[in-house]
């Protein structure tokens, strides 16, 4: 059974207008109906441009953005409508961590305190009780335990995020959202963050719903991918095939267009361009999203929205004209499609 | 694709850019912070040359001090020469005279380089004005020439809209016209794409190229995302600690590396086409560029280093390939290992 059941999640933010009355005049759709759901010990990777709610869902799951509606069950118990004292318990078991270890932690706090406060707070630890607690913790993030007293600014990035980490960390969860937590990180330490989020999992048994722009560190940590675009699920599954033959064509388009550290296959390799931007979440194209930039799209993606369903073994995909696994993807229509914007 | 830049050597009618021992120290109250300690490389017409470091290396400040855009604090040595011209050392009235018409610079965030008060169009125009005598009318022409040329649509109408009215993508088109304004020979591109997302980055990027071709121009692509160089560059130096550890062409760097520094950035990136189980991170941190000690830079952090390079710090030397240099006392050791698997040592 499933650890984390995500159904029809939505999440739209108020428009205001100025003045004194604040007449709502529009909707940031910003999460619109996501399902999804995470094992025990597994990792979820959500992938998506800036803007395609990524960050949004993360928020909604763990219920620090009020879900417009939808449910989130954890462990058998649902988290949408709970009152704030009964959200406070369950948060022992669902944590975050943020992108930004600079601005996540308190610059006025050593880390012991920082780490300690779960501690604290939940389950009333004090004196050697909790710095022994404290002291694991950091090791456990291969922190120094001697440097505790230490405040924020006194370590490197990467030490930040494991500091972070490691508060994460303080009342054994279950589950973690960690929104694009190495993407602030220079790449030769972010490995090292990346290696310890497994080993953990690993030993602990921590599902992970893993938040990032970056499609090669998705791969690396993720056993199952989503990839969204303006709040909506286009395709959802096993790491395996939606990095070999995915069938949605923006995860064609996303994938091909990653840049790779190597100038042969940088060379070789096929790469579909998208036009234009990300259209606006107040007003998204009606039918399917990826419709207006879509090199496929017909007459029935205006009109009709794509469900999600299975054309590749292992995946969902909500597209019209789904690419199959041995469709020539070199078609006409791809390279002229390219040449059309080199030449602009 | 061309050669590595070489310092010194096969002087040639199409080297753009000659710099040379470059150094840039700026003083602070903990001693002196030494940014880039000497950096030479030649850029030739149409060559796209990379330099790729992490946070703190001090390639954005090798390029900034040929434009004169460090602030008056910063000590620069050695030369730099634009077709024969000294670029170090002028007053700014002089530098001017390049920058933004010769020489341009692309910035990573299009919305601090761009002024919120101004049409686009102005902006642009502005800039061949800055050179060139010319009627505002004919400049916004050529804005409007520009803006086409780099992508964006209904160029005319847009020319009139403010920086604010257009996406982040549309924003970095913005700069690389504004770049391309005054047919410049260099364009100077220090991380145009890293606030932008990867399907946009590949729209910017090959726009960039576009544009390079066009005017048979030379970039220098500054970054510190090893596969937007891999994909774009043809000749790459590896910044750290404010020195060039490693230079050759994009494929000596990727294919035949012999510095471990770069070995190891290759190895902690993880694969986007292979499962593999465990990434090989580089242990420690950046060194600090204030009291640097004796040794090699990338020591502290290395796994071949020897005695010998806790005492002296190697300078760039030639390889085993015609044009790829490595500061490195063991390179000859790094290329054994990759030739002989059985040498089952892991660098980085």
């Amino acid at each position: 059974m499933a650890l984390v059941e995500v159904k029809d999640l939505v999440k739209h933010f108020p428009i205001r207008s100025g003045g004194l009355v604040r007449r709502e005049v529009g909707q940031v759709q910003a999460v619109s109906g996501l399902t999804f759901d995470i094992a025990e010990g597994e990792t979820l990777g959500l992938v998506g441009e800036s803007g395609s709610g990524k960050s949004t869902c993360g928020r909604a799951v763990l219920q620090l953005h009020e879900p417009t509606s939808g449910s989130v069950i954890y462990d058998g118990r649902e988290l949408v409508g709970l009152d704030k004292k009964e959200l406070r318990d369950l948060r022992q078991q669902i944590q975050m961590v943020f992108q930004d270890p600079y601005a996540s932690l308190n610059p006025k706090m050593p880390v012991n305190d920082i780490v300690a406060e779960p501690l604290v707070i939940h389950r009333g630890f004090s004196g050697s009780e909790r710095q022994e607690k404290v002291a694991d913790l950091l090791r456990d993030v291969g922190l120094r335990p001697e440097h505790g007293n230490r405040y924020p600014h006194e370590f490197s990035g990467g030490q930040r995020q494991r500091i972070g980490i490691a508060r994460s960390l303080a009342l054994d969860p279950g589950f973690i959202v960690l929104d694009e937590p190495v993407s602030a990180l220079d790449v030769s330490v972010q490995a090292g963050v990346i290696n310890l989020l497994r080993r953990l999992q690993d030993e602990r048994n921590i599902a992970y719903l893993f938040i990032a722009h970056d499609l090669s560190v998705v791969r690396h940590v993720s056993q199952r991918v989503a990839v969204m675009y303006l709040g909506k699920i286009v395709e959802i599954g096993d790491k395996a095939p939606m990095y070999a033959t995915p069938a949605h064509p923006y995860t064609r388009a996303l994938m091909s267009a990653v840049p790779v550290a190597d100038p042969v296959k940088e060379r070789t390799r096929e790469r579909i361009t998208l036009e234009g931007d990300v259209p606006s979440p107040v007003d998204p194209p009606s039918g399917c999203r990826f419709r207006t930039r879509c090199w496929r799209a017909s007459d029935i993606c205006a009109t009709t929205e794509p469900e999600l369903a299975e054309y590749v073994p292992g995946l969902l995909t909500a597209c019209h004209h789904p690419i199959g696994p041995d469709e020539d993807i070199t078609s006409v229509d791809v390279v002229s499609r390219t040449a059309a914007s080199v030449s602009a | 694709m061309s050669l590595a830049t070489e310092g010194g050597e096969q002087p040639s009618a199409d080297v753009l850019l000659d710099v040379r021992d470059l150094n840039v120290t700026f003083p602070s109250e903990d001693g002196d912070v030494r940014a880039v300690r000497g950096v030479s490389y030649r850029v030739r017409r149409g060559e796209v040359f990379g330099i790729v470091g992490e946070s703190g290396s001090g390639k954005s400040v090798s390029t900034m001090a040929l434009m004169g855009l460090l602030p008056p604090t910063a000590r620069i040595t050695g030369s730099a020469t634009y077709l024969g011209d000294q670029l170090l050392g002028r007053r700014d009235r002089d530098v001017r005279k390049y920058r933004g018409n010769n020489i341009s610079m692309i910035f990573q965030d299009p919305m601090t380089s761009l002024n919120p008060v101004y049409t686009i169009g102005q902006q642009l125009g502005e800039i061949v004005r800055a050179h060139y005598r010319i009627s505002p009318k004919e400049a916004k022409g050529r804005a409007i020439d520009a803006l086409d040329l780099v992508g964006i649509p209904q160029a005319r109408r847009r020319a009139d809209s403010y920086p604010h009215e257009f996406s982040g993508g549309m924003r970095q088109r913005v700069m690389i016209a504004m770049a391309m304004m005054n047919d410049p020979d260099i364009i100077i591109a220090d991380e145009p794409t890293t606030a932008l997302d990867v399907t946009v980055q590949a729209q910017v990027l090959e726009t960039l190229m576009s544009v390079k071709d066009r005017l048979n121009a030379a970039i220098i692509l500054i970054t510190h995302d090893l596969g937007v160089i891999a994909g774009t560059a043809d000749s790459v130096a590896v910044m750290y600690g404010g020195r060039f550890v490693e230079r050759g062409s994009v494929d000596q760097i990727f294919g035949a590396p012999r510095m471990p520094y770069t070995l190891g950035l290759l190895a902690s990136i993880p694969s986007l086409d292979q499962d593999e189980d465990e990434l090989t991170p580089i242990p420690g941190t950046p060194p600090s560029l204030v009291n640097q000690p004796e040794g090699c830079p990338f020591e502290p952090r290395c796994s071949m280093a020897a005695l010998v390079c806790q005492e002296s710090e190697p300078s760039l030397e030639s390889t085993d390939h015609p044009g790829h240099q490595a500061a490195c006392h063991r390179w000859e050791d790094v290329m054994k290992m990759a030739t002989d698997p059985s040498l089952s040592e892991v660098p980085g």
